[in-house]
């Protein structure tokens, strides 16, 4: 049984509290704890108040109280509720983006946004159920989003988030236990660098968590129709700078991008990427799926009516390849 | 330096030892008496003011040195805003500026409290905190009109300006968000273990908005030694508060989060610096946050120079106020009234006061001639600082 993606964050966090006696951590409810494997995690039982410290219903203090601590030198993960994802926009985008430039470069916040993620899940709805929270917080300047889709990237994700200098953005949908094993020792996936899933030569399909498991049986799908996809995990969203080289170099060689986002149809990151290849990729062809413009049912029959799914994926791509 | 440290504890006797009220009651009086001020001066807050445990005893024991140092602060304060404020009238400002004029005495008597490693959050009338809190007036007025060698290198201005080695968090566009950045340092200074104390400036419009919220239950939930000083001059931009709130003093507030809450006169920097002083000595000890709420008026407009003339003081004419109600609040000018009192207990002697007020204009003017002479930044360099590593695309060709 591999690690939780849960308990592979936690264990990113324990590492870095560990070395760095000053790393803070602030949270609601979801107290962070976990086991696996006869193992577990208690990181408040480890480090106490006023380190790791549950606060009230108030993600404004958690995250500007984050910013303020971070900006005289004691580094401050703000993990908040999935519902919750767009309270501390401002302060995101007014301060935590900005300081740096406004400043000179003289003063900055080194802390990590920790936001859950709902997805789209039914019997949620609406304001339980979102996705592409991302695209908004990627758009914003002087933030590093990062978007993990297993436990292996989570735990070198989280890392590599809370060692930047600069705020991140570590958006935390809720993904299966699947890819490499999780080492115990604390290691980096670099911000910046997507990861190349499945090599192939007739189409690049480009997607993130949460839509990386249906992709991954999309291309599966494929393989049997004698369809080779090539699929491209963005990884980092935010800058996208030392993404797009692999995407340009996958897109020249198979001339055909699909994406596939949960999150909207306009104004996501999926929409961004096409966007990049297009201005770089005389003559290829583009096929952008995504949930509709419209908030997310409840009931599972519109829901998943409305969802990309992994046959949809395929039926594009062989579509886009087959003509 | 622990939080227990020696200067904590000893900061918290001196707060609550004796018979406070008596003494402070005698003491505060003659204080203001030789102030020029008398009893009107606690209308308002008056019993509350005079009982408290704090007093004068913390201004009683400034020495002639610091009382000095602060008068020449608040000259720097108002003689360097005139000067920004002749330079819009004169044209061709590279800049914007909120006015601080008429408000000096909170700035001084406040950061008179605070140590060189003590956090001030300011906001966008913010000159003054930092004037007081040590910024060199030079690089402010550099940065001011966006020159290459202010403090922030001329991508601030204004609103921004940010020195972390000063212990200044920095000046901030966003109404109320200075509350909740230093109420977050406080947590940090909390997580360091230090006897640090973080202080948040905001207008009478700061305390509405969920950040004031945000810091004030956290600080008062976990001790925090937080200070949150509310500038009242009134005005909201150009909405008059009491028109806008249901309370006259706003101090009060404090009490629903569970913090003692302050009134005092802003225009006394004596009367402010004691209740300051009472606030950071019992946040070193341990005894959380306080709201400090100075009364107070702005004598120029929200922003700019609209009304306002070279060479002279205040602007009139504005639509929303009255020109009697400022000539009024001209009267209580903190300066003459401070300087008032320096003369007649002997701190100083008129010809000193003269010659420090011409020593100021002369580091003004010092100021403008440096900012005038400094280098615009390079274009470019509107692309590096987004993040620690690197320059984003130009995207514009």
């Amino acid at each position: 049984m591999p690690k939780s993606k849960s308990f592979a964050i936690l264990e990113a966090i324990q590492g870095e509290m560990r070395r760095d006696k000053l790393l803070t951590l602030l949270y609601e409810y979801q107290t962070p704890a976990a086991g696996w494997s006869g193992r577990s995690i208690n990181l408040a039982a480890e480090f106490g108040r006023p380190r790791v410290q549950f606060c009230c219903i108030d993600e404004q203090w958690i995250v500007g109280g984050a910013m303020g601590m971070s900006m005289i030198g004691v580094p401050a993960i703000a993990h908040i509720p999935s519902m919750t994802t767009f309270i501390p926009y401002e302060l995101m985008f007014n301060h935590a983006g900005k300081l740096r430039h406004m400043t000179g470069g003289q003063a900055a916040f080194p802390m990590v946004l920790w936001a859950d993620m709902a997805g789209r899940y039914p019997f949620q709805a609406g304001q339980h159920a979102d996705a592409g929270l991302e695209s908004s917080y990627a758009r914003l300047a002087g933030l590093k989003v990062v978007i993990p889709s297993n436990p292996y990237d989570a735990k070198g994700l989280m890392t590599s988030a809370i060692r930047d200098v600069d705020p991140v953005i570590f958006c935390d949908y809720s993904v299966p236990a699947s890819g490499p094993e999780v080492p115990d020792e604390p290691y980096t996936v670099p911000i910046g660098e997507p990861a190349v899933r499945t090599e192939g030569t007739d189409i690049t399909i480009v997607g993130y968590a949460p839509q990386t498991a249906e992709i991954a049986r999309a291309v599966e799908m494929l393989k049997k129709d004698g369809v080779s996809a090539e699929f491209i995990d963005p990884r980092t969203l935010a800058p996208l700078e030392g993404v797009m080289p692999a995407i340009l170099q996958s897109v020249q060689k198979t001339g055909k991008l699909l994406t596939s986002d949960d999150g909207s149809y306009s104004f996501s990151n999926c929409s961004e990427i096409v966007a990049r290849v297009a201005e770089a990729v005389p003559g290829a062809k583009f096929k952008r799926l995504a949930f509709p413009d419209a908030p997310a049912p409840g009931a599972p029959e519109m829901l998943s009516y409305m969802r990309v799914d992994a046959a949809k994926i395929a039926a594009a791509a062989r579509k886009m390849v087959k003509g | 330096m622990g939080r227990q440290s020696k200067v904590g504890q000893g900061g918290a006797a001196a707060g609550k030892g004796g018979s406070p009220a008596r003494v402070s009651r005698r003491t505060l009086m003659k204080t203001l008496g030789a102030a020029g001020v008398g009893a009107a001066f606690f209308s308002g807050g008056p019993a509350r003011e005079a009982k408290a445990q704090h007093g004068p005893s913390h201004a009683d024991k400034l020495s002639a040195e610091q009382l000095v140092a602060m008068y020449t602060d608040m000259l720097k304060i108002r003689l360097w805003e005139s000067k920004v404020k002749d330079l819009i009238l004169s044209g061709g400002f590279r800049g914007v500026a909120h006015l601080y004029v008429g408000e000096e005495a909170i700035a001084v008597g406040v950061c008179a409290a605070l140590r060189r490693d003590d956090y001030i959050a300011s906001n966008h009338r913010g000159h003054g905190h930092l004037i007081a809190k040590g910024g060199d007036m030079r690089r402010m007025l550099a940065e001011i009109t966006h020159k290459a060698t202010g403090y922030c290198k001329g991508y601030g201005g204004s609103l921004h300006i940010t020195d972390v080695s000063l212990g200044i968090l920095g000046m901030n566009g966003i109404v109320g968000a200075g509350h909740l950045m230093a109420a977050g340092a406080a947590y940090g200074i909390k997580v360091k273990g230090t006897d640090q104390v973080a202080v948040s400036f905001g207008g009478d419009g700061s305390i509405q908005g969920s950040f004031f919220t945000s810091a004030a239950n956290s600080a008062a939930t976990w001790k925090l030694p937080w200070i949150a000083v509310i500038e009242n001059n009134g005005f909201q931009i150009w909405v008059r508060s009491s028109d806008v709130y249901g309370i006259v003093d706003l101090a009060q507030r404090a009490a629903g989060y569970g913090i003692e809450g302050r009134v005092v006169d802003g225009n006394d920097v004596l009367a402010v610096y004691n209740v300051a002083r009472y606030a950071a000595d019992k946040a070193r000890a341990g005894g959380g946050p306080t709201v400090i709420e100075c009364k107070t008026y702005r004598w120029y407009d929200h922003y700019g120079a609209g009304g306002a003339k070279i060479g002279v003081d205040g602007a009139f004419g504005l639509g929303y106020r009255s020109d009697r109600e400022l000539r009024n609040w001209m009267a209580k000018d903190p300066i003459p009234r401070f300087r008032k009192f320096l003369v007649a207990e002997k701190v100083l002697n008129e010809d000193r006061a003269d010659q420090i007020a011409a020593e100021v204009k002369q580091a003004v003017d010092d100021a403008a001639a440096f900012a005038q002479a400094q280098p615009v930044p390079k274009p470019e360099d509107g692309l590096v600082n987004v993040f620690a590593q690197g320059a984003v695309p130009l995207r514009n060709a």
